[in-house]
């Protein structure tokens, strides 16, 4: 692990990639990258994250010349950069991207072997090497090695563009938000997937993301950007534990230590878009509603968007078979307690507790319109973050019901 | 009836004429075709790299098929050309060009901007880039545009006759001038077989030149 403040340190001895006061601008506009300097040691998995123009991607393809930069200097294994040939560099280094760009003519072995066939080795050895490493995460090479890559499915095809980006063993290897284009569930086994195949093969790797989740599991040093610049280096749980400022503090979200259950608000942790009807919709279309987002409840407003009330999905059933046509709006309950954004979470929390009956509250707020819902969940992965904090790894894998979009997920 | 009958006998009468007519409306349409494909295909390969040089190349060859062809070949006249063969290539080469030209652009430029910048990630250098990402993948759109270059050629290359270039065109004004349907049809058969020919012959091109992976 690197200290904190690594983004200050000179040439270290184990650095296999530094930056050197690299600026990058294009045309008239601000820099996208400013005086960007980190040494990033050998072995060691760095992850650039930002929000979006924070100038991570340009980080990135500077390290393989895919953009030049404007002043400052970027070492690889003691060499500046400058002294590759960009061609002969690119084909040392690994290059994973979120679009995955496998090419489509190619067969899947042919895809995985693009390198080596650029480095000139014969097809023999290039196809050996392909089915070594798909052998490496479980498929079959005489099922993959011939098949195209339209014929697989999205995460089937990342894996390949991960594993052409370890065909001719590169030291260092490139990845742009290699997993941002999957969806939730096979991102995170790609994820994990990636870290096993880490512990076999050593590699140095700089990797770009806009998601917290991936980079407190797969960071040993995250580096957070901003307008170009670099805010903190640390590792994962030094940035939980010690944010270096407010911008940190709130990029880590919920991510972070919670000192103080007093502390929160109820706008921290409720859920920003619960699953909303209007007083006029029809029960049969409610339901579905329901059944699609998979929530056990509504929140009902008027036309005009204030609140009325909840709906039930036991009184929807009931009233749908009874055959009544009227709309949602009669059969609202209006009884239930609601919050505000400004409300501590232990009053949420209270308010959750107190009542057998009542698994999520609404919260509105100052006109009465809805901006949020606190549900059991909520309080669950609030205490989950917590307990995870205090524990002092990231890796206690805890379900976090507050991601949830919705209130009440069947799970 | 008695047209088929006519048309059937000038058939078996002469098929050296229509033999003849037809192999130099083969001529008329490959050497053109050829030209434009060696010429259109590198100068919009240059040209999707060299931006500014697309107006230019692809407003020429648009205007070139903007004229009607009967204008066209009279333009060679006008412009010292003369009559015979070599006019009409020229105006037929002229004509062919916006088709390939379109399509090789619109191909090469086509290809997946994430396929390219993975490649180059890898380290292809640009002439890789070119033969082994962008070609292969915009092959079968620059192959269908020269399908529809080589069926425009085809209906073009029966006017030629009208600068005194033959084939089978010239069958056809002979019928005209002397009102017998049966030598028209004569010049028009033959034409028509062909257009489908090298249509249907310029479809299977581009299927098998389609990658498999890029096939529905």
């Amino acid at each position: 692990m690197t200290d904190g403040d690594t983004a200050s340190s000179v040439a270290t001895a184990d650095a296999i990639l530094e930056f050197r006061g690299v600026t990058k601008s294009f045309g008239g506009r601000a820099p996208a990258v400013r005086h960007f300097t980190l040494s990033v040691p050998r072995g060691q998995l760095v992850v650039l994250i930002g929000p979006s123009g924070c100038g991570k991607t340009t980080t990135l393809r500077m390290v393989n010349r895919l953009i030049e930069p404007t002043a400052g200097s970027i070492w690889l294994e003691g060499r500046d950069y400058k002294s590759y040939n960009p061609v002969d560099l690119r084909r040392r280094l690994g290059y994973v991207i979120q679009r995955i760009g496998l090419l489509p003519h190619l067969t899947i072995g042919d895809n995985i072997a693009f390198v080596l066939r650029l480095l000139g080795q014969p097809p023999q050895a290039r196809r050996a090497r392909a089915s070594e490493l798909l052998e490496l995460v479980g498929l079959d090479p005489a099922e993959y090695l011939d098949r195209y890559p339209t014929e697989l499915s999205g995460g089937q095809q990342q894996r390949i563009g991960v594993l052409r980006a370890l065909a001719h063993d590169p030291d260092i290897i490139l990845m742009d938000e290699p997993f941002g284009a999957l969806d939730p569930l096979m991102r995170e086994q790609l994820q994990e997937e990636f870290k096993r195949l880490l512990r076999t093969v050593s590699k140095t790797i700089v990797f770009v993301t806009h998601d917290m989740d991936e980079a407190l599991s797969m960071a040993d040093v995250i580096v957070l950007m901003k307008d170009g610049a670099i805010v903190q280096v640390a590792p994962p749980e030094e940035m939980l534990r010690h944010p270096a400022d407010e911008f940190v503090a709130s990029f880590m979200g919920r991510h972070r230590v919670l000192r103080q259950a007093s502390e929160v608000l109820v706008a921290d942790i409720m859920i920003a878009s619960p699953v909303m009807t209007t007083t006029a919709s029809g029960l049969a279309r409610s339901l579905e509603l329901m059944r699609r987002r998979r929530v056990n409840s509504l929140l009902v407003h008027d036309p005009a968007g204030h609140y009325v009330g909840v709906v039930r999905q036991s009184e929807l059933q009931d009233h749908i078979e009874a055959g009544d046509q009227s709309p949602v709006g009669s059969l609202v309950d209006q009884t239930v307690e609601t919050l505000a954004p400004s409300d501590s979470g232990l009053t949420a929390m209270h308010q959750l507790l107190s009542h057998e009956h009542v698994d999520s509250v609404p919260v509105l707020d100052a006109d009465d319109r809805i901006v949020g819902l606190v549900t059991r969940g909520t309080l669950v992965g609030l205490l989950g973050d917590a307990l995870r904090v205090a524990a002092g790894v990231q890796d206690i894998q805890l379900p976090e019901a507050d991601s949830a979009p919705v209130g009440e997920v069947a799970r | 009836m008695t047209l088929f009958l006519h048309t059937y006998q000038f058939f078996t009468q002469h098929p050296g004429t229509i033999w003849r007519h037809t192999l130099q409306q083969l001529y008329l349409v490959a050497i053109p075709l050829a030209a434009a494909i060696l010429v259109a295909v590198p100068l919009t390969m240059l040209a999707t790299r060299v931006r500014q040089l697309y107006g230019p190349v692809m407003g020429f060859a648009n205007a070139m098929q903007t004229i009607p062809s009967l204008a066209l070949l009279a333009l060679m006249i006008a412009i010292g050309l003369g009559i015979g063969v070599l006019p009409a290539v020229l105006a037929l080469f002229l004509y062919a060009l916006m088709p390939i030209v379109r399509n090789t652009y619109v191909g090469i430029m086509g290809v997946d901007p994430g396929v390219k910048d993975a490649a180059r990630g890898m380290g292809v250098t640009s002439w890789q880039l070119l033969w082994m990402v962008e070609l292969p993948l915009a092959l079968h759109v620059i192959i269908a545009g020269i399908r529809s270059a080589l069926v425009a050629t085809i209906g073009f290359a029966t006017l030629a006759s009208l600068i005194g270039a033959g084939g089978l065109g010239s069958l056809i004004m002979e019928g005209m001038g002397l009102a017998s349907n049966s030598i028209v049809l004569a010049g028009t058969i033959p034409a028509i077989v062909l257009a489908f020919l090298a249509e249907g012959l310029m479809g299977r091109v581009e299927r098998v030149l389609t990658p498999r992976g890029l096939r529905a």
